[in-house]
């Protein structure tokens, strides 16, 4: 039978039609267009066809969804988004990375901080996935501290000339555009940098335990010319650089469900069927107790992210919140990952079955878009008061 | 106006695709029983009718309503043929309408059909995915007098006529009818299109239209299980029983001298 979702807690009741409609759609797309290739891609380290599959995911809404229709976007709410990032993720984890890249870190920040011209040229390419993009922040030297990052933008007339390097950038290799960050004199900005300029090279990573059917690549500014049109007016501070963050932390809080439902989906029927000592092993009480862990788990993070979902809907989500839901729900995916591939005994170790690639790529999200530990500083500098990031030594 | 005007008959039914365990069968009332987890569907072969509805649509232009009879029918379900590219949804929604057999529900629809006024096309799947009984759009078409062409794999519309590849035993062939026809389609139309988020939204904005049984003309004991004209006798689950038997021997061809022996004996050789 096709995965009809995790739903302990009756949560399909709180969705209206058109939430669960574009459910359905993302499920079944994935389920015949997706699903087939993901193992062989993984195996091999080949990112996904994306120049064939974009294109799809765009006709059906499934870039940019919360970006207004004027835009080429969807005009979807943040629980579709969600719910799309869930059935993306339940299949490949880099697939949702590439949706919430393009719709939270490129179309988010030209939408908000990009002049209207800007907004027209690039917003409905991005979206139809005819063309796809990158958001380049983190360097070799500083992740978590992006605030002390080296790539600069100095002025030069009409132009500016960036300099520095990037890496671990998500479809880093292959975007037509990029969203660079560099520090300008008068703060971080952010600059539109099309494939093909002097001086700005795209390499692939390879030997990646993580993401393997996803680009991610370097990217390396010399002397790179780009000109006053191609920068994004409104983003001159990290507080915009955080609101696009947000954007796709929320995403993954959802991405996180469906990998963790994958994994309990594949665990649970495995163990209804395995038969050891003479009975399935769903039987023994110690498996009982391992499914009963990751559906609960699971659960609790989907009342998080739609809670979450409705907040931001209503304008009333504090970004604190978002960290929370990040942080809870990859940390909730991991342990069903990890359940899920032992459950699976030998089997759980090959590639064939779903767990271990979530396991992979599930360590990948709880290091970027703030590692797990940076949203327990930004949850206890919340809570407490005190800012636990930086000390003095 | 413009374009071809059609209907599409669409059925919600049960997920066919939940496994055959999970239907029970209560010998009692004789009917069947379903456990919650099992979702509502389109039948599949509506879907394809649908499909073949757009594919017009797409290059002759034309309007669609969809028609829909049941009780409590899922609206997620349901608009799902607005958000492909269904321009009207009409529910034919009542508890009077359960239980029907095919002559009450193609009687319901094709009533229904004439109160909706001019029509080119009207599409049926080629049967339910639940009954399997595939005798109500050839129904409709007898009720409403029209000529019907079942088993479509093709349509196109050319000059107010229209052209059907019909699956038959060792091919197809093509069939030409003029306008108004009814069409029963088969899978080798090709799936229906997903809804795409544009679409969803568009047919968020849009609400079905809902008759009940006098709106259509009918009394309720005209529809639905009041009004049957067949009678459903005994429902049940076949008790499938597989017995196996291992032809010996001292050789392996002597086994299969054996096995020749024992096969002629059961006059299947
Ligand atoms: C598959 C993949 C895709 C990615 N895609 C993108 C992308 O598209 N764009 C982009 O810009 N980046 C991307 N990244 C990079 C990602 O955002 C960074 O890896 C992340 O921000 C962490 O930075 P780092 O790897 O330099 O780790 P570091 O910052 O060096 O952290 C190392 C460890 O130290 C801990 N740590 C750091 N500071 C503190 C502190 N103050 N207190 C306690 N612990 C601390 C961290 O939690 C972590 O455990 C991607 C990464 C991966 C793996």
């Amino acid at each position: 039978m096709a995965f009809k979702g995790v739903d302990y807690y009756g949560i399909e009741e709180l969705l209206s039609d058109e939430e669960k409609m574009f459910r359905d759609t993302v499920r079944k797309f994935m389920e015949d267009e997706v699903e087939p290739l993901v193992v062989n891609s993984f195996h091999k380290e080949e990112p996904l066809p994306l120049e064939d599959l974009a294109p799809k995911l765009g006709e059906l809404g499934m870039i940019g969804p919360q970006i207004p229709q004027q835009y080429g976007g969807g005009g979807a709410n943040h629980i579709q988004e969600g719910l799309l990032c869930q059935e993306v993720e339940r299949v490949d984890g880099a697939l949702r990375s590439f949706v919430e890249v393009q719709s939270g870190l490129v179309m988010y920040p030209i939408w908000q901080f990009g002049t209207e011209e800007q907004k027209h040229k690039w917003l409905p390419q991005i979206a139809s996935g005819k063309t796809i993009g990158c958001f380049a922040l983190t360097e070799p030297n500083h992740g978590s501290d992006v605030a002390a990052m080296e790539t600069v933008a100095k002025k030069d007339g009409d132009s500016w000339i960036l300099n520095g390097a990037k890496e671990w950038i998500s479809e880093g290799s292959t975007a037509d555009i990029s969203v660079v960050y560099a520090r300008a004199e008068d703060g971080i900005r952010a600059f539109l940098v099309p494939r093909g300029t002097e001086g700005y090279t795209q390499t692939f990573m390879d030997k990646k335990g993580a993401m393997r059917c996803g680009d991610v690549g370097q990217i390396s500014l010399n002397d790179v010319k780009v000109p006053e049109e191609n920068v994004l007016p409104q983003s001159t501070r990290l507080k915009q650089v955080f609101m696009c963050l947000d954007q796709a932390r929320y995403g993954i809080s959802w991405g996180a469900i469906g990998a963790a439902m994958s994994c309990y989906e594949t665990a649970l029927n495995y163990a209804k069927e395995r038969e050891q000592f003479g009975a399935p092993i769903a039987s023994y009480q110690l498996v009982q107790q391992d499914l009963v862990n990751m559906l609960t788990e699971i659960t609790k993070a989907q009342l998080l992210a739609y809670r979450l979902g409705r907040l931001l809907d209503a304008g009333k989500a504090r970004h604190q919140q978002i960290s929370m839901a990040k942080r809870n729900n990859v940390e909730m995916a991991r342990m069903c990952a990890r359940t899920a591939r032992s459950l699976l005994g030998a089997n759980g170790c090959s590639y064939d079955y779903p767990p271990i690639r979530h396991m992979g790529n599930i360590e990948a999200v709880y290091t970027y878009q703030g590692t797990h530990f940076i949203h327990t500083l930004i949850l206890g500098q919340d809570i407490t008061g005190i800012q636990a990031f930086t000390r003095e030594l | 106006m413009p374009g071809v005007n059609m209907i599409v008959c669409c059925k919600q039914v049960p997920d066919p695709e939940a496994p055959p365990v999970v239907f029970k069968v209560d010998p009692a009332t004789n009917k069947m029983t379903l456990p919650p987890e099992v979702k509502p569907v389109i039948g599949q072969y509506d879907e394809f009718a649908m499909e073949a509805a757009l594919r017009i649509k797409d290059k002759a232009g034309g309007k669609i309503t969809i028609l829909s009879l049941g009780n409590k029918l899922a609206r997620d379900v349901v608009k799902k043929t607005l958000a492909v590219g269904g321009d009207e949804l009409i529910l034919l929604e009542d508890e009077t309408f359960e239980e029907g057999d095919s002559w009450s529900t193609a009687h319901a629809l094709a009533m229904a059909i004439k109160k909706t006024g001019e029509y080119d096309l009207i599409f049926c799947g080629r049967q339910s995915s639940d009954w399997d009984a595939g005798q109500v759009g050839l129904g409709i078409a007898e009720i409403l007098g029209i000529p019907a062409v079942p088993l479509a794999r093709r349509v196109e519309a050319v000059d107010g006529k229209v052209r059907v590849e019909r699956v038959i035993p060792d091919g197809y062939e093509i069939v030409e009818v003029g306008f108004p026809a009814l069409i029963t389609v088969t899978s080798e139309l090709g799936s229906l299109r997903y809804a795409a988020l544009k679409g969803i939204m568009a047919a968020a904005k849009k609400q079905p239209i809902v008759w009940k049984p006098s709106d259509i003309g009918l009394e309720p004991s005209q529809v639905g299980a009041a009004g049957r004209r067949t009678k459903l006798a005994k429902l049940f689950q076949p008790v499938k029983e597989a017995k196996g038997e291992i032809i010996e021997g001292e050789t392996p061809a002597e086994a299969g001298t054996n096995l020749a022996i024992r096969l002629r004996e059961a006059k299947i050789i």
